[in-house]
């Protein structure tokens, strides 16, 4: 049972890092749209468009001027 | 006297759709040289580019999405000029690099077929290198190369396809709020994360880890570092609810929450620290993410709503040309437009002020403030006001008041102030919380009390057990998750409802009103009689093409389309009157009774009398002389929609009370009443939009709820001011801005459906309170035993929520769709722009 003393701070680890995986897809907008991929996805005749420049995240939004 | 022959406009072959958008194709239009049919010539050309440029799989995409309601190709023609401004391009272009990446609302935007089509646009345009769309909320992003091609050009691109482009305006407001879903995500996938892992543990020390006194000790330790910073940070949603609460002296659903996460996690702390006693960390996470993970399906819910609202602030005109002193033209944000100066408003544009017509006549389309369906002549010195539709030609405007000033912002500002007067709505769910925490403090002193006697720690062990598996786990779930799923199926279905508490205060609703224009009726005039031979119609549309009154449309539209060019010259539109000219050599003017009494001195006995018939029955006369002799009577009327009459006898099954408040004519009014079944004393016509207002602010007042469906901004006051405002498909965008609920079907049909699905889904969520409320009756009476252990309680507390979860999932608010539920289809294929739908 020793081992559980190595194996837990470990999986806690494991916890950390795709908790802040998730919190950077989540920032980024991977979840805002959640209709049109599914849709996009059967559009298999040719190549995808080439993805736009990311809209800029929350965190460094720049105010336009308006 | 010859019997008025019908002409129906709307006749169509029921074995003919059109090739292009699937809708049924207008009886009298031939098919092209292929032999295939369109409804209109817009389908027509679309369907020829798109076959030309081999993107003919966007028709096979299509059938894929046959539910999906069909919309013709209607190209606003608009130049769109005005995305080539530089103040324009600097407000809404984001460069990159040396290109430029703009954020445009599509209209329009349906089917599977449209992404895909509008996705391939860099294969039709060039210049234009990526598209992305979002289907959800119609929004493009375009990324194209100022160098190559104009913003103006690929914005008149889409329109072609009839997907009419509109600068993307909310951008500020959906950064705010996306930033807000961003963070309850994340707490959500915090408490997620906690509550998985500490789970894990939590089984390792019930199937006997514990019995090693060192890893109990760790897997305690461990569970309190995890739980503590997830539950304190992922839970502040619910501690701030409770602390408003508390100040506000109610004891909403946060209270007995925050009271069984806060005293759970602080017991289970101290007794980790102190190495004995009962922790509850695994069930407190996964109160914590049960419960996160309801209020998120909620506001996931809501969404759908609160995109398409914004979308609509893409609509209202935000710019305006001010006309200088030496003539030169400028084109400034409304904001700037002072009082005195003079705008220039162009065919087919909105007024963006109040004001006198200096220069100019053309007709303006009121019915965003008035309803009134006919646009209405306009000539120098007419006044105008903001949020009119100018249709037929340019004019030139001095502005008398702006922004919060002009009859619109008055309006608004009544529909706010309506907004603020009407009463917070008590959830049931609310009312439910408070007697439940009165009743689990109690049950925790009663526990207590009968403890007492076995020392301090076995007090504090039953009352900690206590507020924990009285937690209302179930409770919190149990309204969210049956609204969320209510609301998810409405929006299936075309009906977006904009607030939680709408689906409660729609169940209550006992009177409904009804505005008639728009709503009961089409909202656009048509032709319903024509006593002539068809060869006379042909004749007379040929001439009227050269007229862009709504009758000369309705006209053209309705007329059989003859292959033969006829010969029309000497033509003379008289703006107000109707139109002359020679059509064959016979000399024809086509107008008004009185334009037609000032060409002729005077109109017989026998005419006169049928006019009197039809301006009585509340509709619109129109002559037809040739060669100097009276020769036809055309009858224009706004024809009720199809499934009208059968909506009001399915509200009336559903015991409201029903009434129609209109700006129309009392005749016009009464005729439609009539034809729905309503009495004629429930129909109020002539009513201003602030006798709307009073009207359903008297009836609040006589303690009945209001439900009001409109169209109009005309109706905005008073559909903010009713208990639930709903507003149809083709609506003004300021009636969708104020209203709770927006339909975007058209027809009255998806009304009845909302309140009777909204009547099941409070059914349910009655069935979920009482589900847990007996499930909680059982644990507490345990608790008081002493029975319950952290085992237990953490058995017992997920098999409620599963309860409530299932009883949410497998209850169906709202029929499933059927094939008879298709929407009706537009009786004319050239509609306009805010007629097309605003949400797909």
């Amino acid at each position: 049972m020793i081992v559980i003393y190595l194996l837990l701070p470990l999986a806690l680890v494991v916890t950390v890092t795709f908790l802040i995986l998730f919190v950077w897809a989540t920032r980024d907008g991977q979840f805002d749209d959640v209709r049109t991929p599914q849709i996009r996805v059967m559009f298999d005749d040719d190549h995808v468009p080439p993805a736009t420049p990311k809209e800029p995240s929350p965190t460094r939004v720049e105010r336009k001027p308006s | 006297m010859a019997a008025p022959r019908s002409s129906q406009p709307n006749d169509q072959r029921p074995d003919r759709v059109c090739e292009h958008c699937g809708l049924p194709v207008p009886g009298n239009r031939a098919p092209n040289a292929e032999g295939l049919y369109f409804c209109c010539g817009g389908c027509e050309a679309v369907y020829g580019v798109i076959r030309t440029a081999g993107l003919d799989r966007y028709y096979d995409l299509r059938l894929d999405d046959q539910n999906r309601p069909a919309l013709p190709a209607a190209p606003s023609g608009s130049s769109f000029a005005q995305f080539d401004d530089p103040t324009f391009q600097a407000a809404h272009v984001k460069p990159q690099g040396d290109l430029g990446l703009i954020d445009l609302y599509v209209e329009g935007v349906h089917c599977t077929a449209c992404v895909w089509l509008i996705e391939k646009l860099p294969q039709l345009v060039p210049g234009v290198v990526s598209v992305r769309l979002d289907f959800g909320r119609s929004v493009a992003q375009v990324l194209f190369d100022p160098d190559q091609i104009r913003l103006s050009e690929i914005a008149a691109r889409l329109d072609a396809f009839g997907y009419t482009p509109h600068p993307f305006r909310a951008a500020d407001r959906r950064t705010l709020r996306r930033r807000e879903e961003h963070r309850l995500l994340i707490r959500l996938g915090v408490a997620g994360a906690a509550a998985g892992n500490v789970m894990l543990i939590a089984v390792a020390l019930y199937a006997g880890a514990g019995e090693d006194p060192g890893v109990a000790h760790l897997f305690r330790w461990v569970s309190m570092l995890v739980t503590v910073p997830a539950v304190l940070w992922a839970g502040i949603p619910f501690f701030r609810g409770a602390w408003a609460g508390l100040r506000a002296r109610t004891l909403h659903m946060d209270v007995p929450v925050s009271l069984a996460l806060i005293g759970a996690t602080a017991s289970s702390s101290v007794h980790t620290l102190l190495g004995r006693g009962d922790v509850y960390f695994d069930s407190v996470a996964m109160l914590t993410f049960l419960l996160l993970l309801a209020r998120w399906l909620q506001v996931r819910a809501l969404r759908a709503a609160s995109d398409a609202s914004e979308l609509l602030l893409s609509l209202t005109p935000s710019r305006a040309r001010i006309v200088e002193a030496d003539g030169s033209v400028r084109e400034v944000a409304v904001d700037g437009v002072l009082t005195g100066q003079v705008v220039e408003v162009r065919a087919g544009e909105s007024i963006p002020v109040d004001g006198v017509v200096v220069q100019g006549q053309s007709r303006i389309d009121n019915a965003l403030l008035t309803g009134e369906p006919l646009p209405v002549e306009i000539a120098i010195g007419s006044e105008v006001n903001a949020g009119a539709q100018n249709v037929s030609a340019r004019v030139r405007v001095r502005v008398t008041a702006t922004g919060e000033n002009t009859r619109v912002g008055r309006l608004l500002q009544a529909v706010s102030e309506a907004q603020r007067r009407r009463a917070p709505i008590v959830r049931l769910a609310d009312r439910v919380a408070s007697y439940f925490v009165l009743g689990v403090l109690l049950l925790a002193g009663i526990s207590a009390a009968l403890w007492w006697g076995h020392g301090p720690e076995i007090v504090t062990a039953r009352v900690v057990a206590m507020l924990v598996v009285t937690c209302p786990c179930a409770l919190g779930l149990a309204t969210p998750l049956a609204l969320a799923h209510a609301l998810g199926l409405a929006a299936r279905r075309g009906i977006f409802v904009k607030g939680a508490d709408t689906v409660e205060a729609l169940a209550h609703v006992t009177n409904v009103v009804l505005d008639k224009t728009g709503t009961l009726t089409h909202g656009r005039v048509t032709l319903t009689a024509f006593d002539g031979s068809d060869e006379l119609l042909t004749r007379v549309a040929v001439l009227e093409t050269h007229s862009s009154h709504p009758f000369a449309l309705a006209l053209v539209s309705a007329a059989p389309r003859d292959a033969r060019r006829l010969d029309v010259d000497e033509v003379v539109d008289t703006v107000g009157g109707g139109v002359q000219g020679r059509v064959e050599g016979d000399r024809m003017i086509v107008g008004s009774p009185t334009f037609i009494a000032q060409q002729v001195g005077e109109i017989g006995s026998e005419w006169r009398s049928r006019i009197q018939a039809v301006a009585a029955r509340g509709a619109s006369p129109v002559l037809v002389m040739v060669g100097g002799r009276i020769a036809a009577l055309a009858v224009f009327e706004d024809p009720l929609r199809a499934d009208s009459a059968a909506a009001v006898a399915a509200l009336r099954r559903l015991r409201l009370d029903l009434e129609i408040s209109s700006g129309d004519h009392p005749t016009a009014v009464e005729q439609v009443a009539r034809a729905v079944g309503i009495a004629a004393s429930a129909a109020h016509g002539a009513v201003s939009p602030e006798g709307k207002l009073g009207h359903i602010e008297r009836l609040t007042e006589q303690g009945r709820d209001v439900a009001m469906i409109g169209d109009g901004a005309n109706d905005a006051a008073a559909l903010a001011a009713a208990r639930v405002g709903i507003a149809v498909r083709g609506g003004a965008e300021l009636s969708l801005a104020t209203a709770d609920v927006f339909l975007t079907h058209p027809g009255l049909m998806p009304a009845v459906e909302l309140i009777r699905g909204c009547r099941a889904a409070l059914g349910v969520v009655r069935r979920n309170l009482g589900l847990s409320l007996v499930y909680n009756l059982i644990t507490a009476s345990l608790a008081l035993a002493g029975w319950i252990g952290p085992l237990l309680a953490a058995v017992l507390m997920p098999i409620s929520s599963l309860v409530v979860v299932l009883s949410s999932i497998l209850s169906r608010p709202f029929p499933r769709a059927r094939a008879g539920s298709q929407p009706e289809p537009a009786a004319h294929p050239g509609q306009s722009a805010s007629e097309r739908e605003v949400v797909a």
